[in-house]
């Protein structure tokens, strides 16, 4: 199914963010008086909820619009929202769970050898870019997968993109450029 | 000059001037003073019924000079090109690219301030196209602006005008960043005073055998460069004044800004620099970083060969380590965890691939397969910081990740094994050795 490459990768998701909303209208102020675990942010105009199992960060907004951060994986941030809407329910509004969307993706991954970051930019010239003074790292954007991939020196990868298939995708498509630009055994 | 056609009315000479009394333009004869003639007095100097003909379109049209934040942009280029000393070349491309950038509308409505960076920025671009070595802290220390800030216009003009700027690596900034330091023989007391050619091929030298140690690979280039200017002006020359020289005084004599980071690779460098110290065969003495800089010149001239000899002499102490390493977990997972998961049970599995392919163990970054082992909670990776000479920080000191450790938990050991289970079990050479003994023992008591 997957090259022979992607058994050797491990690909870590660190980060999943998703959307929901609740189709009605949040009073915040209850929320942060008789919510438990709850951050309320006035000058932002909204709440933070974090939820111990899973672990997981809600952002809610007065409007019924709510984003959770911290899941490690599509189906865990799932359950956090549903979660969310529960403990939402209990308070007391009419909640209805819609429109959940997972917006983006955060994964590391570690390529067993390291790469020359010069070398990789010249092959990939207009894709990836490489500031040595700004930033350690070279970035590589893939438009029709919308993932933008983080090449670090050492072969740490990290991949953001708006799904967890096409995180794994990116990761494929950029091993092959990465393995022609890796670093010589021992220089001698 | 006088008319044609028309003589004074006055005199009748032909020598009729024009000339002209305030706004009045006049006709006087030259000879009597009688005015033959006089304009009006709102008379367009243009022509006599100019007022009435200009067009509606050329009182309201914009002047097509170019407007003055441009032409003081381009002057401020031309300054800073003037200042970096440039070739006329990097000046016109420079001013070409400022002039496009400057009307993109992406720049055209922004502060003044960003407009003076987006000229720093243009320098510098057109500068790393001609293959100028110039850092973007120079340019940003020139305007006196955040580094940060003119990163960001820098990334922005490059990515509107579509230009693609080749990467400089630090060997190629070294030498013009070195002129900066003032330490010639002009600047400074003969004991402390160094030619900068010879000052540079040094630098350059110890900054390339950095790169192979990892020292460079995603830091700041100017503390390793100060680091490797430092380091090179102490080897040169080790009298006792010099080395007793701080970083700090040498920054003063040299009238350039200390960089804090800088202390940090210079203890990194000297660390490198005894790993290599080390290996050569006729230094007796212990090699500590208060006396590598003495050997500094050997180890730099010798470096590649130092390299083999350290690499092979950690080979050596690796190997060391396997044979005197315990019981060895088997290639398959055993159902029943053997409680020894210590480093000793992963250097040796990872020995035994180490034995089949010798070139992987040198290798600058192998991460031995994790996924046959799946029960194995060790991170390989301090392993792997250990296994080479030179790894970089974040593999030595390495975020180990919290992993669910519910697996082990259930494993008591009562577990009921099956019979194909036990079947299956392979013993390892030690067991398989023991198992041998007992029998002799066995079969010798028997007899």
């Amino acid at each position: 199914m997957d090259s022979s490459n992607d058994d050797a990768l491990d690909i870590i998701i660190t980060n999943v963010v998703a959307t929901f909303r609740t189709r009605c209208h949040l009073n915040l102020r209850t929320i942060a008086l008789e919510g438990i675990n709850v951050i309320y942010k006035p000058e932002l105009g909204k709440v933070l909820m974090k939820l111990r199992k899973p672990k997981i960060t809600a952002s809610i907004w007065s409007s019924g619009k709510i984003i959770c951060t911290g899941a490690t994986s599509e189906d865990e941030a799932k359950l956090g929202a549903r979660r969310l809407a529960r403990c939402l329910q209990k308070l007391g509004f009419k909640v209805r769970f819609s429109a959940f969307k997972v917006v983006n993706v955060l994964a590391v991954c570690s390529m067993p050898f390291a790469v020359h970051l010069i070398d990789f930019t010249k092959n990939n010239r207009p894709i990836a870019s490489y500031e040595p003074e700004l930033h350690p790292a070279a970035m590589y954007r893939i438009k029709h997968l919308k993932a933008t991939v983080q090449v670090f020196s050492t072969g740490s990868v990290t991949v953001t993109g708006p799904n967890v298939q096409n995180v794994a995708t990116a990761v494929e498509q950029i091993y092959p450029l990465l393995f022609e630009c890796r670093k010589p055994l021992c220089k001698s | 000059m006088s008319r044609a056609g028309s003589s004074c009315p006055g005199c009748g000479s032909a020598n009729i001037e024009r000339d002209d009394l305030y706004a009045q333009t006049q006709l006087v004869c030259v000879d009597c003073g009688y005015v033959v003639a006089e304009g009006s007095l709102n008379h367009e100097p243009g022509g006599g019924s100019g007022t009435s003909d200009v067009s509606y379109r050329r009182t309201t049209s914009a002047a097509k000079k170019p407007c003055v934040n441009l032409r003081k942009g381009l002057q401020r280029v031309t300054a800073i090109c003037r200042i970096l000393r440039v070739t006329r070349e990097v000046e016109d491309l420079s001013q070409t690219y400022y002039t496009r950038a400057y009307q993109h509308e992406n720049f055209l409505n922004v502060s003044l301030e960003k407009k003076e960076v987006l000229a720093a920025c243009s320098v510098l671009v057109s500068c790393r196209l001609h293959d100028w070595p110039i850092t973007l802290t120079t340019i940003s220390c020139l305007l006196d602006a955040d580094p940060a800030a003119v990163g960001a216009v820098f990334k922005e003009m490059v990515s509107v005008l579509n230009i693609s700027v080749p990467v400089f690596s630090i060997t190629d900034v070294i030498e013009a960043h070195s002129q900066e330091y003032k330490i010639s023989s002009q600047h400074v007391p003969e004991e402390l005073a160094e030619d900068y050619r010879a000052l540079t091929k040094r630098a350059v030298a110890l900054v390339e055998l950095a790169a192979d140690a990892w020292i460079v690979s995603g830091r700041k280039h100017i503390p390793i460069m100060m680091a490797a200017i430092y380091l090179a002006w102490q080897s040169l020359k080790p009298i006792k004044q010099r080395l007793k020289f701080t970083l700090d005084k040498f920054c003063q004599i040299a009238k350039v800004n200390k960089q804090r980071p800088a202390l940090t690779r210079i203890i990194e460098m000297k660390e490198m620099l005894c790993k290599l110290g080390k290996e050569i065969p006729w230094v007796t003495e212990a090699v500590n970083p208060s006396n590598v800089v003495q050997l500094m010149e050997d180890i730099l001239k010798h470096r590649y060969a130092l390299l083999r000899r350290a690499m092979r002499t950690q080979k050596a102490l690796l190997e060391e380590e396997q044979d005197s390493g315990d019981d060895s977990v088997t290639e398959e997972t055993a159902p029943v965890k053997i409680p020894e998961l210590t480093e000793h049970t992963q250097s040796t599995s990872s020995g035994q691939q180490c034995e089949q392919n010798t070139e992987r163990a040198n290798v600058l970054g192998t991460v031995p397969e994790l996924h046959s082992n799946t029960q194995e909670n060790q991170d390989p990776a301090p392993n792997w910081g250990k296994r080479l000479l030179f790894a970089p920080p974040c593999v030595i000191h390495a975020k180990i990740r919290r992993v669910e450790r519910t697996e082990l938990k259930d494993v008591t050991g009562d577990e009921e094994i099956s019979d194909s289970e036990i079947d299956s079990y392979i013993r390892t050479p030690r067991e398989a050795r023991e198992f041998a003994l007992a029998q002799k023992t066995l079969s010798s008591s028997e007899k």
